[in-house]
């Protein structure tokens, strides 16, 4: 991991990750324009193992590790048309799409619900528009309503909230200003959050 | 022109794949908007490439050659991108505001506006687990009641200008908020302001009739 390394140092940093960007730019185009497998076999066999070894680091899990070779370098095959020799080396390309498919590996492993993917936070491919189902809306609530819904409480439990809510005040401080005992004091802010809230939902 | 840029530290990590799911669509977003952002974001992906892919594994590693078969059974996918077809754009009382694209896949999930408190206005976007988010515009005069955060408020300003008693952000501009701050935003722009905000826990209140809504902020603001 390079942390922490400050930017304006490597603002000339030109990217000759491997010697062999140009050779393999060559074969992600052969790929491109004729299916060839033979230039499929040049790139597979030098990063394969690479992207092993970036994922094992990652994800410290073999199964894990080869979905990720398996597939970033699917998505190699069958995409290679995608690759601009213009905006980065082969490398970054395919770093770019092992960073991708990690995030998403591992997102759906935690088994996070399907809210976000890893094409829309950095469009390498950009294709899939997985349809995004209309979900209900849930209720809303404006200042007003809640203005309407608390003048509609019982005086004692509106002078309580009141006291708690807008004053600041402790529940121990509004029972001896009150002169009543604290546990009226708890009772009636319970029955009014409680009260409140079924407006809320009704 | 944009003054809140994310850290050297945040860009590395949103890079890496290793920042929170909410702080890389946030930054995401900021880059569409941000040039500078965008050129470091290239720059950072383009070292950590060097140091990713040039591990060459010393143990014997598996066969690969199964896998190789397999894959080259596979159809080329077809081309680029559907990301057009993405609606580009919300609207509020007949304005268009044009959103950078990592906020596109949101359009579809942001229900309708509701005005909140006098110029404040707010429609409610379904993130899932990512947390709770909203869009938020303010008209010229329009305030957000003073409040602090529990969690962490992110919000990226898509239109206009707004101040919040500690600084001044212009469109573009990134912030990330907990709870040592309490901020009262306002906007004072003649077009007004439009953020899109993320919060991971509920606001907190702490001002005026607003402090009602505590118990309910999480109803409230989500
Ligand atoms: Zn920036």
């Amino acid at each position: 991991m390079l942390v922490g390394i400050p930017l304006e140092s490597t603002t000339n940093y030109t990217a000759k990750p491997i010697d062999c960007a140009d050779e393999m730019s060559v074969h992600l185009t052969d790929i491109a324009n004729s299916r060839s497998q033979k230039a499929f076999a040049e790139v597979f066999s030098y990063f394969a193992p690479r992207l092993r070894s970036y994922a094992l680091k990652q994800m410290g899990n073999e199964a894990l590790a080869m979905e990720l070779v398996q597939d970033t370098m699917a998505n190699v095959w069958q995409k290679s048309h995608l690759f601009d020799a213009e905006k980065g080396s082969p490398s970054t390309w395919i770093f770019t799409i092992a960073r991708n498919i990690r995030f998403d590996l591992l997102r759906k492993q935690r088994n996070r619900k399907e809210d976000i993917c890893a094409d829309d936070l950095w469009p390498v491919l950009c294709e899939q528009t997985a349809d995004v189902n209309e979900v209900a809306l849930d209720h809303q609530v404006t200042l007003d309503e809640i203005n309407i819904m608390f003048t509609r409480l019982p005086d004692k439990q509106q002078q309580v909230i009141e006291a708690i809510y807008l004053e600041g005040k402790s529940q121990q401080e509004v029972a001896d200003e009150m002169n009543i005992p604290l546990g009226t004091v708890k009772s009636r802010t319970r029955l009014a959050l409680q009260r409140l809230k079924e407006m809320l939902d009704e | 022109m944009i003054n809140f840029h994310p850290s050297t530290q945040q860009l590395d990590d949103f890079v890496a794949g290793n920042c929170e799911p909410t702080l890389a669509l946030m930054i995401s977003a900021h880059a569409d908007m941000c040039s500078h952002c965008m050129a470091k974001c290239q720059q950072l992906q383009n070292i950590q490439s060097v140091g990713a892919m040039s591990d060459v594994p010393t143990d014997h590693g598996p066969d690969f050659s199964a896998m190789m078969a397999r894959i080259v059974q596979m159809p080329s996918a077809p081309g680029l991108t559907t990301l057009s077809a993405k609606q580009a754009s919300i609207e509020l009382d007949g304005k268009q505001f044009v959103l950078p694209r990592a906020l596109r896949p949101y359009v579809k999930k942001t229900g309708d506006w509701s005005r909140l408190v006098g110029k404040l206005w707010q429609a409610p976007v379904d993130m899932g687990d990512l947390g709770r988010a909203n869009f938020i515009y303010m008209e010229k005069g329009g305030k957000v009641p003073e409040h602090t955060h529990m969690g962490t408020e992110i919000t990226l300003v898509i239109d206009g200008q707004y101040s919040d008693g500690m600084a001044h952000y212009d469109c573009g501009d990134l912030t990330v908020l907990d709870g040592q701050h309490k901020h009262l935003p306002h906007s004072e722009a003649d077009e007004g302001c439009l953020v899109f905000s993320i919060v991971d826990k509920p606001l907190f209140f702490t001002a005026g009739i607003a402090r009602l809504l505590n118990p309910f902020s999480n109803l409230f603001f989500k």
